[in-house]
């Protein structure tokens, strides 16, 4: 059943913790934030969907990509600290700057890591709150 | 010959990515996941075997292995250690995860597709990850791994009873975990470091209340997680609920975890309270032994009487850490090495004594021992008849299985020690087991068959006996090897008993530092 209020907070707030949950994975490594903690808000954002629009609406949207996206991120995050092994030690920092012309670019694996962690986390309790909000016919 | 520590890695990164890859399999062309995520585990587990022996072999020449993961030295860096102990179960838990993967296919029901083989690879991650890890935090995070993926394991499929045993196992677990987790919080606040070489150098320096205090916790999760008494109530509760895959898989796995934990923790950072707790130690080991035996006498289920038995072996693993607390340092060596061996011969024996179980229990479809449900498999199923006999002599004991062997060596070390007691309390329980596998023979394969083999049972097809019996059989084969040729076996045992006895060279193997040192060159900022 839509709830009005809800609603219209959920268009206000959803773009806001979606755009929030990027800058907070990208901060992540030297500042306050990180894949796990944009994972956690990305689930808020759905739990607001959840909440304003219903359980099944949610289902049916992202409820089947959840397991495999559980199991791309743990990849990611696994390979991404294999990946040190190649530069000398597992789970060793790897770092590039990329560069074309005014753009730069610096990508290292704790970045990947931290995405993987972040499609892990925000899957799984994600499906929880779907599960919590499944109601007995 | 000198091993790239990398290889530690291999042990968790394996099953965890195989896992992951297989869960992603899981949105497209749902009827035939099942498959490919068999295919996917019997790599992995085919791989991880592999690796397991490389240890094994590096680490019983006396080697220890050590990664700092990332390069950041011993208790800063995240600290993954190999010695002969480790190797022995990383090795044990690798063949017993291979057997179980044939006897999966062939056993299994509708559960095969309900993710079973990712959970199998969690499950696997967890063990190695228990028994690689370093310091205190992250065996409790491989614990929860390990934990989590059994919940799972335990109530797939949902029936009533999975659910009533799941309970009461989640919630024994978990209170058992709260107390490992406050054990670290307290070592972490009262030593300021949680590594455990760091720890045992730091251990002695601290008050004595904190020192106690720390041993006790640290006995009472472990022993809870073990299945020792009188903290085991979890075990026979929940273990003959699931599909017999998963109990024989937990029975081979899960309480042996624990008994490592007391292993590493007892002989590493408190190598005192082991010499001064060992009547505590043996009294624990005795009655575990003593309660085991007995619930398997007055249970009234065939994987009923196997989890009592599970409970009532592991007490002898515990007798033998008792023994390793002898003052006198050949003795105590002694004590640890047939504590160990009694371990390589536990996880053989009682896996596969839990899969032929399985099995008999499926071929009728029930395992009670009550109004002669079961019964005459003997005429019918004469190869399940004919392994089950020679499993349930290897756990009673009975020469020349590796049961002998290895209650022997325990029984010596008790003598020599002049503990007494708890040898003849040893002696007793054999005499017990035997009577308790007797009565299982009796009520399962002799007699009358009343009940009809059901319809669907694995051993009806051909290629199900095949893949049912052959893990069973090569299981058993290597308990029979380990009882007729034990020097080679002993010897390792030996060696690893050493390592593990060994602090010094823990220590130094670790060596943890007080200042912050990165080993990969120039920080990045």
């Amino acid at each position: 059943m839509p709830e009005l209020y809800l609603r219209l907070l959920d268009r206000i707030m959803t773009p806001v913790l979606l755009v929030f949950s990027i800058v907070l994975l990208l901060r992540g490594h030297n500042e306050p934030g990180g894949g796990f903690i944009a994972g956690l808000v990305v689930a808020a954002a759905f739990e607001l969907q959840i909440l304003s629009r219903g359980e099944a609406v949610v289902r049916g949207s992202i409820g089947a990509y959840l397991q495999p996206l559980i199991g791309i991120g743990l990849s990611i995050a696994a390979l991404s600290a294999t990946l040190g092994v190649l530069y000398g030690n597992f789970f060793k920092g790897v770092w590039w700057d990329l560069h074309w012309g005014a753009v730069s670019l610096e990508l290292s694996t704790p970045l990947f890591f931290d995405i993987g962690v972040f499609m892990v986390v925000f899957s799984i309790v994600t499906s929880y709150l779907l599960g919590l909000s499944q109601r007995e016919e | 010959m000198t091993l790239s520590p990398n290889w530690l890695a291999a042990p968790i990164v394996i099953p965890m990515l195989t896992a992951a890859l297989s869960l992603a399999f899981t949105r497209w062309n749902r009827r035939t996941a099942a498959k490919r995520q068999r295919n996917l585990a019997a790599i992995a587990i085919g791989l991880n075997l592999l690796v397991a022996l490389l240890l094994l072999v590096y680490t019983l020449s006396g080697n220890r292995l050590v990664l700092q993961m990332g390069g950041w030295a011993a208790p800063f860096g995240i600290t993954v250690i190999a010695d002969g102990l480790t190797a022995i179960l990383l090795t044990l838990t690798g063949l017993v995860a291979a057997a179980m993967l044939p006897f999966a296919v062939g056993t299994l029901d509708q559960r095969e597709r309900m993710s079973f083989y990712p959970l199998m690879l969690f499950l696997l991650m967890g063990v190695n990850g228990a028994y690689l890890a370093g310091d205190l935090f992250n065996l409790y995070v491989f614990f929860e791994v390990l934990l989590m993926s059994s919940f799972v394991l335990l109530t797939l499929g949902g029936q009533a009873g999975q659910i009533n045993g799941g309970i009461r196992y989640v919630v024994l677990n978990l209170v058992a975990s709260v107390l490992f987790l406050a054990a670290a919080g307290l070592a972490y606040g009262a030593l300021g470091t949680l590594n455990m070489a760091h720890l045992a150098l730091r251990i002695p320096q601290a008050p004595v209340a904190v020192q106690t205090l720390l041993a006790g916790l640290l006995l009472i999760a472990f022993s809870s997680k073990a299945a020792l008494f009188p903290l085991f109530f979890w075990l026979p509760s929940s273990y003959h609920t699931p599909h017999p895959v998963v109990t024989a898989f937990f029975g081979g796995l899960l309480t042996k975890v624990g008994i490592y934990a007391l292993f590493r923790t007892f002989t590493l950072l408190f190598p005192l309270y082991l010499v001064e707790w060992q009547s505590l130690l043996l009294t624990i080991a005795g009655l575990t032994m003593l309660t085991g035996v007995l619930g398997a006498l007055a249970a009234n289920t065939m994987r009923r009487v196997l989890s009592f038995q599970i409970i009532s072996q592991v007490g002898y693993m515990v007798m033998g850490l008792g023994l390793a607390g002898s003052s006198d340092a050949t003795l105590a060596s002694f004590g640890m090495a047939a504590g160990i061996f009694y371990l390589i011969h536990h996880m053989v024996v009682e896996v596969a004594l839990l899969m032929v179980g399985g099995a008999t229990e499926l071929e009728v479809m029930s395992g009670s021992l009550l109004q002669r449900r079961l019964g005459g498999l003997m005429g019918r199923r004469p190869a399940l008849a004919v392994i089950f006999f020679v499993a349930a002599f290897a756990l009673a004991g009975m020469p020349p299985t590796s049961g002998f062997v290895s209650k022997l060596s325990l029984l010596q070390s008790a003598l020599q020690n002049g503990n007494y007691v708890i040898a003849g309390v040893s002696l007793l329980v054999g005499a017990l087991t035997l009577v308790s596998m007797a009565r299982l023979w009796q009520h399962g394969f002799w007699g009358k068959a009343t009940e009809p083999i059901y319809p669907t049972a694995p051993l009806s097809s051909v290629s199900g006996r095949w893949l049912t019996l052959t893990p069973i059989a090569a299981l058993l084969t290597l308990s029979l090897t380990i009882g007729l040729y034990s020097a080679p076996f002993f010897r390792w045992s030996s060696t690893a008993a050493q390592q593990v006895l060994d602090r010094e060279g823990y220590i130094q193997a670790v060596a943890p530092t007080d200042e912050i040192h990165f080993m990969g060159g120039e920080a990045h900022d």
